[in-house]
């Protein structure tokens, strides 16, 4: 009777070669991070005070039309502190928000005071409460002073908002993705951008529990008219 | 700044190096074959790591305005994808950094079974590589279709992202071999 002789296997090695693989692993994405970072450091990008502002592309309207907009095609990258470029006031509203029909006054009078030296750009967002439906014609009813009814919590026609027409540019943000990407839940909220689009002045920060009380007006002069 | 740089060369010959591996060890017989073929995945794969590293930095470099590291006019540019802030990450998370994740799982994979081919658990590796690479595919042609249709100022084509999405489907490739391998009893 013949045996048959099973054909021998080749076995694996007796040590388990997965911890070296992964040590040997983490080494090259540790040496790939670190040169990565070496190459070009990380920016502290989002809207506390010395952060950079986050960016975005969204379509702002002008008066006359809609059109693509972007924060930072506007930064003057090369700013040292001391030339001439302009500052940023982002203001955060919604066109339903009684707080930001009240402020609208204010907007149009630091407008007339400072747009020289600050450019002024509004992200009008749709909160997630009710009568705040917001629309394409409302934003720009609101930004223009016309006539549309809806303005206010659907309360009054926007010809009726505090302050004048404003001439800056206004974004729609009714999806919220700016608001979100910039950590917002709420409005009215103001920023101020140093003109590299470094965050100068964070209004939820001075005015929100524990800060200094700091008001926008109060800011613009020291942070812009100081300059 | 010219759209052909010294790093975009060094990756297209990485590429091409572990194209010409697998295409000639794919069929060769034998532990020899498959060791080529694991060759092939590793260069596909190092490719992957420090190409997905090179767009981080592109990244990191254009939050603080434009970059040296990569051209930012014409159809086949990085500025405009990379550094698209709608587009250029996932859920906030850069798109280089996610595929530095991803192709360091799939260089373990491959470290592994090229460091002990004959392992019990070669053979579950095996088809976990090949089922890590066939999910990025989705990702790539997502990213394809993004570069093309939905950045600022499209149609583009970045030449560092392709360049990984090319090293991704290289790995596809060569883990299929690989798999093919293991069940057809031609893997030693």
């Amino acid at each position: 009777m013949s045996r048959r002789r099973a054909k021998s296997l080749p076995k694996g090695k007796d040590e388990d070669v997965r911890t070296m693989a992964g040590l040997f692993t983490a080494g090259i994405i540790s040496l790939v991070v670190v040169i990565s970072v070496i190459l070009a450091p990380i920016p502290q990008v989002g809207p506390d005070e010395g952060n950079l502002a986050p960016d975005f592309i969204a379509d702002s309207y002008n008066g006359a039309s809609w059109s693509e907009y972007r924060l930072s095609d506007n930064y003057d990258w090369d700013w040292n502190g001391s030339s001439d470029s302009k500052w940023f006031l982002i203001y955060f509203m919604d066109t339903d928000c009684p707080y930001c029909w009240v402020e609208g006054d204010e907007m149009s009078q630091l407008h007339s005071q400072w747009s020289d030296r600050v450019n002024f750009l509004t992200i009008a967002a749709e909160l997630s409460i009710p009568d705040h439906d917001s629309t394409r014609g409302e934003i720009e009813a609101f930004r223009d002073k016309t006539s549309y009814f809806g303005c206010n919590s659907d309360r009054d026609d926007c010809i009726d908002r505090p302050g004048t027409p404003n001439n800056w540019p206004y974004v729609d943000d009714r999806s919220m993705s700016i608001m979100k990407q910039w950590g917002l839940s709420g409005t009215p909220v103001s920023f101020i951008l140093e003109p590299d689009g470094t965050v100068a002045w964070n209004k939820n920060k001075h005015q929100g529990q524990g800060g200094d009380g700091e008001e926008l007006s109060a800011a613009l002069q020291r942070l812009v008219g100081g300059q | 700044m010219a759209v052909i740089t010294a790093p975009l060369m060094i990756f297209v010959l990485g590429i091409v190096v572990s194209f010409y591996l697998l295409i000639r060890s794919r069929d060769s017989p034998g532990e020899e074959g498959t060791i080529g073929v694991l060759n092939a995945s590793m260069g596909f794969s190092a490719v992957g790591i420090i190409g997905s590293g090179w767009t981080w930095a592109i990244h990191n470099s254009m939050l603080v305005g434009s970059s040296s590291m990569c051209a930012t006019e014409g159809l086949v540019q990085c500025g405009s994808v990379i550094g698209d802030p709608q587009w250029n990450n996932l859920f906030g998370i850069p798109w280089g950094l996610i595929g530095i994740g991803s192709f360091a799982i799939i260089w373990f994979f491959v470290l592994s079974i090229r460091m002990d081919l004959h392992a019990k658990w070669s053979s579950n590796y095996v088809n976990l590589l090949y089922f890590v690479c066939l999910a990025g595919v989705p990702f790539v042609l997502w990213l394809v279709l993004v570069e093309l249709t939905m950045v600022d100022g499209a149609p583009h084509i970045c030449p560092y992202c392709t360049v990984i999405h090319i090293a991704l489907l290289g790995m596809v490739a060569s883990a299929f071999y690989l798999r093919q391998r293991k069940e057809t009893g031609s893997w030693s």
